[in-house]
């Protein structure tokens, strides 16, 4: 067996609306080189690249990676590109993994970046990822999905808005001690509760913001870690897991996914605790980062993590549990998706996230003595989904 | 330092081939107001919008059923805000499971008053009954057919 | 090969020109699935593993893989896709194996033609900032790579019309009634028969572990003995168009891991990257089958013919059949089925190795190369 894959560079862009000094590009090399300084090597060192990048609509141009080969120093080298949608970045890490795990490479860099502030409308890109032959006449966009999941998850479970907005309060603290985080200012459940009304039952302050800037990690086999007595940190666990397409065939009856919950989550996190070797993640585990654009996504994802029964997690929130310096599994210490989204990376935030944090690299949001953290991203019309283990 | 901006726009038109299943689906929509599902014969179950094959069993699907014209509520939203290039607000719309179909199917709500939120998302509500409407003139389209709250 | 498990292609479908309204982009994934499975004697069942390339653009989709979980079978499955181009989902696919965490992958990429303009679609790839306002499609930069070769070689159009006929002759008895005859030139320097015009298409391939091929007795296998794959720059302005840095460094990391070292006497049968015939010479050189110096001998000796030491393109390559988003994996797809002996009516007989090159994007920016060998049960290729 080859050994293990470690994470030896994380390099990630401090996310804002807008960057109008620096081009998609610039924006790529921004954080490969943040990662690189990181990983304390050169580009030269690195033997392939993942590159990561969801819809290329989104940035206004077609296969954008291309314009990334020299962003990313690819030049004669192993590239290629991931798309799964918003899980882009967790499945980019994986795929960086697999390169390393085969035995292919040693070193091996994912990157990317995302402008969402320059898309006239990301909604209006978001709906033509419906099939155009039954969904895409409808006005759905992620934000509607996923209100449609709300509404679902609250008839099933009892969850109310002001749990939702619980959530908001919880990740806006959390961002504000993150220095990269997109929306950093604290608020509270009444602003939250009065902010305007966009999709039932999600309010301006239950949704992500559109996010601009890069991140990119640097992945190594254990043996070129070892050799090097570099510090890192390792992958113990992935996994992915896909649902059905079409929205309405997760309802009605003899469904298995239902869209309250996130049915295929559950399943992915499955494959990524059995190799990490977890029964039980809400014991094992010490730090989550757990893809949720919106406030009400972030309970099923909390639950399909096994970090709370099913419909029990509004509950503990009210609690106290889930954030900085409460009780249990921290949920999204450095703000989440919540706070910060440049979807094309995004997921891979998520990871580089939860690595830092096992590396005790984190900063302001440090969780206390973690040492397992587990990320999740979500794809498609919540339809692919990404998990990963890290541990220190 | 000056700095520049530019302002591009996409602009293709696709011309998607339907197939056998949903051309069959929509001609008879346009052309009779009905809506059919398709069954998958491994698990029995009826697919609407109907397609060729089922993604849980991957069997191919067989036999058309007449679905609806009542069904039930299983999820909504009620949309405030503008989207470009998305229907002036307010709106509602969400997925309907159509009597003796097992999947639900998309469309707008009409017929509710979407001035109080509160009040138009209770009349929403999973499990609400509603009935079938459909266009005078049809193009056989999913906007051909919309869904109103029903007394029955 | 230095991966961690031996991986081999087990079966494969391609369906190079779809036509008619018959079946939607679904229909045609959820076919071409099916057929590979069928050629690999399997069920989904025993599928762990999917990666699929598509492209938004290309589909009118803007995330090209939801099309493709349900259809091919990815509910319940881990799905990646790699819409860089067709051929990555084979590098992804056979990577995930490698590494022992998977024993099956299968692999789809597709082509619709359904946009209005694909060379309208292709322009959209050019960068906002100094491009876009150009008439940039891929043709054009192929065309222009034609063009730098023209100038440094005198008379190489010749040779190019002899590797078009070549391809196109292979192509009316590989793919009768439906391989492309005369038409399309449309980018000067490429005369008409150098390049044919987009088709619908797709095409699936089926790997599996030496543990499965093992556990379920699988006695025909395509194993993968090299794989390599790079990227040239993405600007043409900063390449020299009359050599391809990217497939030479694709094809040192596949031949290095297959321990090939004197190409031209290592293969039965090769499929090479051929948007345009001065794209096959140009693999020619880089992957050591011919240096420019001889091309012209080689070609009208017959080296790359039907009967020739080294059949290229036997398929009638893309120049007689181009659903261009999946060119490059049917191009893998075609040497894979050659060594499984079930290529149908182009099948040579005895192929024991083969060699597929695959590019994609302007003037051959992605190269990939896959060496495969045949290798009955529990012997070592």
């Amino acid at each position: 067996m080859s050994g293990r894959v470690g994470i030896i560079g994380i390099g990630q862009s401090a996310f804002v609306s807008r960057r109008d000094d620096a081009s998609y590009p610039d924006l790529v090399r921004e954080a490969v080189t943040l990662a690189l300084n990181d990983a304390k090597m050169e580009l030269d060192g690195i033997e392939a690249i993942v590159y990561s990048l969801s819809p290329d609509a989104m940035v206004g141009i077609g296969n954008a990676e291309r314009l990334g080969v020299d962003a990313v120093g690819a030049r004669n080298k192993r590239f290629l590109r991931i798309n799964t949608g918003g899980a882009t970045g967790i499945s980019s890490v994986e795929a960086a993994y697999y390169h390393v795990a085969s035995g292919a490479c040693d070193v091996v860099m994912t990157a990317g970046a995302d402008k969402v502030g320059e898309c006239g409308d990301s909604q209006t890109v978001l709906n033509k990822i419906w099939d155009p032959t039954y969904e895409r006449q409808l006005p759905l966009g992620t934000i509607t999905m996923l209100a449609m999941s709300g509404v679902r998850y609250a008839d099933k479970y009892g969850m109310t808005q002001a749990d939702m907005a619980r959530v908001v309060v919880k990740n806006r603290m959390h961002a504000s001690k993150n220095p990269n985080a997109h929306l950093r200012k604290q608020t509270t459940i009444e602003e939250v509760m009065a902010s305007r009304m966009i999709s039932w039952p999600i309010k301006l302050f239950d949704c992500c913001p559109q996010s601009s800037g890069g991140a990119a990690m640097v992945l190594a086999s254990e043996r070129y870690i070892k050799e090097r007595n570099l510090d890192a940190v390792w992958i113990t666990g992935l996994g992915h897991c896909s649902e059905t397409y079409y929205l309405g065939d997760r309802m009605g009856t003899g469904f298995t996914a239902d869209h309250a919950d996130a049915y295929a989550l559950r399943n992915a996190f499955n494959r990524a605790f059995k190799m990490a070797g977890i029964t039980d993640s809400a014991k094992q585990v010490d730090v989550a980062e757990i893809y949720a654009p919106f406030s009400n996504t972030e309970f099923h994802s909390i639950e399909a993590a096994q970090l709370a029964p099913l419909g029990a997690s509004p509950a503990m929130l009210r609690e106290g549990q889930f954030q900085l310096g409460g009780e249990g599994v921290v949920v999204n210490p450095s703000g989440g998706t919540l706070c910060t989204n440049a979807i094309a990376v995004t997921a891979m935030v998520r990871v580089a996230e939860i690595a830092l944090q096992v590396w005790g690299r984190a900063g302001a949001h440090q969780v206390k003595g973690a040492k397992r953290g587990i990320a999740s991203g979500n794809g498609g019309d919540h339809q692919f989904f990404g998990t990963m283990v890290v541990e220190a | 330092m000056e700095l520049l901006k530019r302002q591009e726009t996409w602009n293709i038109t696709y011309t998607h081939a339907l197939g056998e299943t949903a051309s069959w689906f929509y001609v008879q929509l346009r052309d009779h107001g009905k809506l059919y599902g398709k069954r998958d014969a491994k698990s029995g179950r009826v697919l609407v919008p109907p397609r060729a094959f089922s993604d849980q069993t991957l069997e191919p699907t067989t036999d058309w059923v007449e679905v609806g014209p009542g069904g039930r509520i299983e999820t909504f939203t009620i949309v405030y805000e503008e989207f470009n290039g998305l229907p002036p607000p307010p709106y509602a719309f969400g997925y309907v499971k159509l009597d003796h179909a097992d999947t639900a199917i998309g469309g707008f709500f009409r017929g509710v008053d979407l001035s109080n939120q509160e009040v138009a998302a209770e009349q929403l509500k999973i499990g609400t009954r509603v009935m079938t409407k459909v266009a005078e003139k049809r193009i056989g389209d999913v906007l051909d057919f919309w869904f109103e709250p029903s007394t029955d | 090969m230095t991966y961690l498990v031996k991986t081999g292609v087990i079966g494969a479908a391609i369906m190079p020109h779809v036509t008619g309204l018959k079946q939607s982009l679904e229909e045609v994934l959820y076919d071409v699935t099916q057929r590979a499975l069928r050629d690999a004697g399997l069920t989904i069942e025993d599928i762990d593993g999917i990666v699929t390339g598509g492209n938004d653009q290309y589909d009118g989709r803007a995330i090209s893989v939801m099309a493709a979980s349900g259809s091919v079978g990815g509910v319940d499955r881990d799905i990646l896709s790699t819409p860089s181009s067709g051929e990555h989902a084979f590098v992804m696919g056979t990577l995930r194996v490698a590494s022992g965490h998977f024993k099956t992958q299968l692999i789809v990429a597709w082509s619709p033609t359904e946009a209005s303009s694909l060379a309208e679609v292709q322009r959209l790839a050019a960068d906002p900032y100094f491009h876009r306002r150009l008439p940039q499609d891929e043709m054009g930069a192929h065309a222009m790579q034609a063009n730098v070769l023209l100038a440094q070689m005198p008379g190489l159009m010749e040779t190019a019309q002899k590797v078009s006929a070549k391809n196109r002759s292979n192509g009316q008895s590989a793919y009768p009634g439906i391989a492309a005859d005369g038409e399309m030139g449309s980018r000067y320097p490429l005369k008409a028969g150098m390049a044919s015009a987009a088709t619908t298409g797709a095409v699936a391939l089926v790997l599996a572990s030496e543990d499965f091929v093992a556990e379920h007795k699988i006695a025909n296998v395509a194993w993968i003995s090299g794989m390599g794959w790079a990227t040239d720059a993405a600007f043409i302005g900063d390449r020299d168009l009359s050599q391809s840095p990217a497939l030479v460094a694709a094809a040192e990391q596949a031949y290095g891991a297959a321990g090939i070292t004197d190409a031209l006497a290592s293969f039965d049968v090769a499929e090479l990257a051929d948007a345009t015939p001065f794209q096959e010479l140009l693999a020619y050189e880089a992957l050591g089958l011919a240096k420019r110096g001889d091309w012209k001998d080689s070609v009208e000796s017959g080296v790359f013919s039907k009967s020739g030491k080294l059949p290229v393109n036997l398929s009638g390559g893309a120049q007689s059949l181009n659903p261009v988003y999946c060119s490059g994996l049917i191009r893998i797809a075609e040497v894979a089925l050659q060594v499984l002996g079930r290529a149908g009516a182009h099948q040579l007989e005895n192929v024991r190795t083969g060699l597929a090159h695959a590019a994609s994007g302007d003037a051959m920016m992605y190269n990939t190369v896959v060496v495969m060998r045949r290798g009955e049960q529990g012997v070592s290729p």
